[in-house]
């Protein structure tokens, strides 16, 4: 199958399945046709590539060709943890099937070379994953046969400790790298792998349960395809087209979403285009878990795909492990989204919380592919955020960072999180606060707006009134700021240096940022959707007149406000919260609540729920009852 | 000497970094660089246990402590998952089984030969610690060099005192090699420090000095008088007066961060400094002038030549 035959089939099945309510024995027909288009992406390539060789293996086809690719790939062993997950999901495909010398091969690897165990917690889950599955496989060796000189038994048990314990941190205060579109592959690979692979029954079932976590985790913040909300870390080409994030290819094989033709939308702009299954590494990520046995339960798939009635999530997090100016190691991070049938509204408490990638707060909408979003930033860096979360030395780390992620120290950036932020959300009410030191970089704060939104008027109240298909975003700045055409380069959308003095006047203009220098700063955002409050001109109308009250002097930065909604929410940076004459309790959010999902602090249980059912995991016993 | 090498090119996860680890060479004016032990570590530091005839080994790294009891010929990862990144490793001159690690989650010890662990952070204010170090000259003698400040022990790490550096961000600490009570400190943002009472006083040292970042500084051994210190941007300074004052000595110089510096025990002449992008520099007049000895495009944590 081409690459383009794959893209319409995807679109095909992708529109189909998130169209139709469908049966449980509909959704598992539809995803066994998902799940095999990825694969035919795979098992027919010649490529030495980890994941067409798992294909291949998976599918029967021409394994001496896969074994011999496998031991071609094999010859400079690279990538770390990211090598590891596919070695081994490629071996344990093919370990019946292929050549000895291909197995001895393999063995080999695990023996010669020596992956880095990360720095990150999607690191560590690849890491631990496929150790342990690697020492299952191979048990009874000395150190000698391992890269690390631990035996397999060492290995296995390290591994197993981390992992359980990584399991009773995250269903107790919650994942520290949370909700992040471009790295929820990397934790469903790995308990997918662990799911189907594991020998371990006890590990198996924690698999297949941290799975079913994960994949409520974002469906119930899930919208055609896209994360909704803020999140921990994000890269930036998917920060303004969702659809290109790692989560997505997920929502498309899980969920029937996620590449879905937006009728409404029109003819895509020529680029950027959402990336299938097949056609970019993230993707290929997918090609695993489209081989697995591992189905989500049908609560999981219902709560992820219906948006007949609008509702309010919330759930707490942590922050990364605070390794400098702190005295706290995991501080709470508090994120609520509001979700409806056209638009998700979502934000964390503001603040640093995720080093680089952070992404605070965002509207995304089902209307007009790709750039389904609007959001704002304080565009931060320094190497004192770096130095909170990196062991190296400060003052070089800015330079380290920029080395692989060039966008960071970029003034017009997208992505990252500011000491200098704080948010209050009230459903689809959200406030934002600024009060930025002066000398900060950078001194001025930025807003993205879609080029193809439907509407996009400026009006002599102060508001900016947006319509996207059947959402309607009102912003009100509470500074003055101006218009600046957005250029996006394809520097910027592989995150190498995308600098402003870079960009070339040739890119066509696809987009627009509201940029405002004062430093004590802020907007009101109010989101609506047609069938919540009428037409677009209600809308302008009714909101035309709620102007903020606001006071914008160094440290003293607050506004007062009376919502669509008729809630008085007043707000002052940093964390002062005042809703309809009540103070807001941030501390008292537990670690799911809403209409689907439910856990308490410190719990190790996940209740979910969808109409009449109710499925109840505990992560103490390792056990699931319904 | 041995130098351990965190990164080389890409500094990021998955890219290929098959140069870093431990590199050593002979001091006795070889320049080919040889690699032992597992590549691809982040290594941060390294030491050979005293008495072991180069037999015990040991890489500070990311992925945790790795020791070869067989001068480099086989490794193991002597630590678990619950100790990371580790920074610094000391081992006990005066007991072949106990070694100490600092990390950004505190001190831990070993005190039978890294097969297990103990943390050891009772008194400290700020877990991060960049530099552990087990005094040659006193008895479970051990600092440490934390994020806000310097820390004795005396009980071989059980508990431990803020020393007079009030300063945060101490970046490393070194021990005048005859006298105990004489002690350096490198800081961030705060410049040179100096005790000469084992750490109760502490003064500044600015004659000379135009920076203030420092991650290494050090004694000659045989000429205690004699000192070295480099950082962020600084090139090398060295002073001649026990660090009353500075000059900086950048002749031959490309980079101007450094990370470590060694003066050879045999030969107060040469002079090692690990640089933080541009690998290690070699001076064979005293710091007059510097040639740059590879490898290359890697940033250097530590330096440790063996006497």
């Amino acid at each position: 199958m081409t690459v383009r035959s794959l893209i319409i089939a995807v679109l095909l099945f992708g529109g189909l399945a998130a169209t139709r309510a469908q049966s449980h024995a509909d959704y598992l027909k539809h995803y066994s046709e998902r799940a095999r288009h990825i694969r035919s992406a795979f098992d027919t390539s010649t490529a030495a590539s980890y994941y067409a060789i798992a294909a291949r293996y998976a599918s029967n086809n021409n394994i001496p060709l896969a074994d011999s690719l496998f031991r071609v790939a094999l010859r400079e062993p690279r990538g770390d943890m990211f090598w590891m997950f596919p070695v081994i999901g490629a071996y344990l495909h093919g370990k019946d099937k292929m050549s000895p010398e291909t197995r001895a091969v393999v063995r080999n690897a695990w023996k010669t070379y020596a992956p880095y165990r990360g720095d990150t917690e999607n690191h560590w889950a690849m890491y631990y994953t496929t150790l342990y599955l690697a020492a299952e496989q191979w048990p009874g060796l000395p150190g000698s046969e391992w890269f690390n000189g631990k035996s397999s038994q060492e290995n296995l048990e390290e591994a197993r400790e981390y992992l359980i314990h990584w399991i009773r941190i995250t269903t107790t205060i919650g994942q520290g790298e949370f909700d992040s579109p471009d790295y929820f592959p990397e934790y469903a690979i790995s308990m997918c792998l662990l799911s189907e692979f594991a020998q371990d029954p006890l590990m198996r079932k924690r698999g297949q349960m941290m799975m079913d976590y994960f994949l409520a985790d974002f469906g119930v913040e899930h919208l055609n395809g896209q994360y909704l909300g803020g999140f921990s870390r994000i890269y930036q080409p998917a920060v303004f087209t969702p659809l290109l994030s790692g989560a997505s290819g997920f929502a498309y094989l899980y969920f029937g979403t996620g590449t879905e033709a937006e009728t409404s939308a029109g003819p895509l702009p020529e680029t950027p285009k959402a990336r299938p299954p097949g056609e970019s590494p993230w993707s290929g990520w997918v090609l695993l878990p489209s081989l697995s046995n591992y189905r989500p339960p049908e609560i999981v798939y219902n709560i992820a795909t219906d948006r007949t009635t609008p509702y309010l999530h919330k759930e707490r997090k942590r922050v990364r492990n605070v390794i400098r100016f702190g005295t706290e190691k995991n501080p709470p991070v508090y994120k609520q989204t509001y979700v409806t049938p056209e638009y998700g509204i979502g934000s964390l408490q503001g603040g640093l919380l995720q080093p680089i990638q952070q992404h605070t707060w965002s509207v995304r909408f089902t209307s007009g592919r790709p750039y389904t979003t609007i959001f704002g930033l304080h565009p931060y860096w320094s190497s004192y955020e770096l130095g909170m979360f990196f062991p190296e030395e400060l003052k070089p780390l800015i330079a380290d960072v920029v080395a692989s992620k060039g966008t960071y120290n970029n003034p017009d950036k997208w992505t990252g999180g500011s000491p200098y932020e704080r948010t209050f959300q009230n459903r689809n009410t959200l406030l934002v606060l600024y009060d930025i030191e002066p000398g900060t970089m950078t001194e001025h704060i930025d807003g993205f707006f879609p080029g193809n939104l439907n509407e996009r008027l400026i009006d002599s109240s102060g508001w900016i009134f947006c319509k996207a298909g059947s959402t309607y975003i009102g912003w009100y700045p509470l500074q003055e700021g101006e218009w600046l055409e957005e250029r996006e380069t394809p520097g910027q959308a592989k995150n190498v240096i995308g600098r402003p003095e870079n960009l070339s006047q040739k890119q066509p203009v696809r987009n627009w940022r509201f940029r405002s220098h004062k430093l004590q700063n802020g907007y009101v955002i109010e989101v609506r959707s047609e069938r919540e409050i009428g037409s677009f001109q209600k809308f302008v109308s009714v909101l035309r007149t709620r102007i903020p009250k606001a006071i914008l002097t160094p440290g003293k930065v607050s506004v007062d406000y009376t919502s669509l909604s008729k809630d008085r929410m007043k707000f002052a940076f940093p964390d002062s919260r005042i809703l309809n004459g009540k103070a807001v309790d941030l501390s008292a959010t537990k670690l799911f609540e809403g209409p689907f999902l439910n856990a308490e602090v410190g719990s190790e249980k996940l209740t979910m729920t969808y109409k009449g059912a109710k499925r109840v995991y505990d992560f103490r016993t390792v056990t699931v009852t319904e | 000497m041995y130098a351990a090498v965190v990164a080389t090119k890409l500094f990021v996860v998955g890219a290929a970094n098959p140069q870093t680890g431990l590199h050593y060479q002979h001091p006795s004016g070889d320049t080919v660089w040889q690699h032992t032990g597992p590549n691809n570590i982040r290594a941060f530091g390294c030491a050979v246990h005293p008495g072991s005839q180069q037999r015990v080994l040991y890489i500070a790294a990311g992925n945790g402590l790795h020791k070869s009891s067989d001068g480099g010929a086989t490794w193991k990862v002597t630590t678990g998952w619950n100790i990371t990144e580790v920074l610094s490793v000391s081992p006990d001159p005066r007991d072949p089984l106990r070694v100490y690690i600092g990390t950004p989650y505190g001190v831990f010890r070993t005190t039978d030969g890294c097969a297990t662990w103990k943390e050891c952070s009772q008194g400290l204010g700020a877990r991060f610690v960049s530099l552990v170090l087990a005094s040659p000259l006193n008895d479970r003698e051990v600092y440490c060099a934390t994020e806000d400040g310097a820390y004795i022990s005396k009980d071989g790490a059980d508990t431990w005192t803020r020393m007079g550096l009030s300063v945060g961000g101490v970046r490393t600490i070194a021990q005048h090699p005859r006298n105990p009570q004489i002690l350096a400190a490198g800081t961030e943002d705060h410049g040179i420090y100096m005790s000469t009472n084992g750490g109760r006083w502490w003064t500044r040292r600015e004659a000379g000095v135009d920076h203030l970042t420092f991650y290494a500084v050090t004694f000659d051994p045989n000429a205690p008088d004699v000192m070295y210190a480099g950082g962020y941007v600084t090139g090398i300074y060295k002073s001649t007066d026990a660090g009353q004052s500075w000059k900086r000595m950048n002749k031959g110089l490309n980079v101007l961060t450094f990370h470590t510096l060694a003066v050879d025990p045999r030969n107060s002449q040469r002079v090692y400094a690990g640089a933080y992008w541009g690998g290690v520099y070699r001076s064979e007049n005293g710091g007059g002038e510097w040639t740059p000895l590879g490898p290359p495009d890697s940033q250097v944590w530590t330096l440790f030549i063996h006497p």
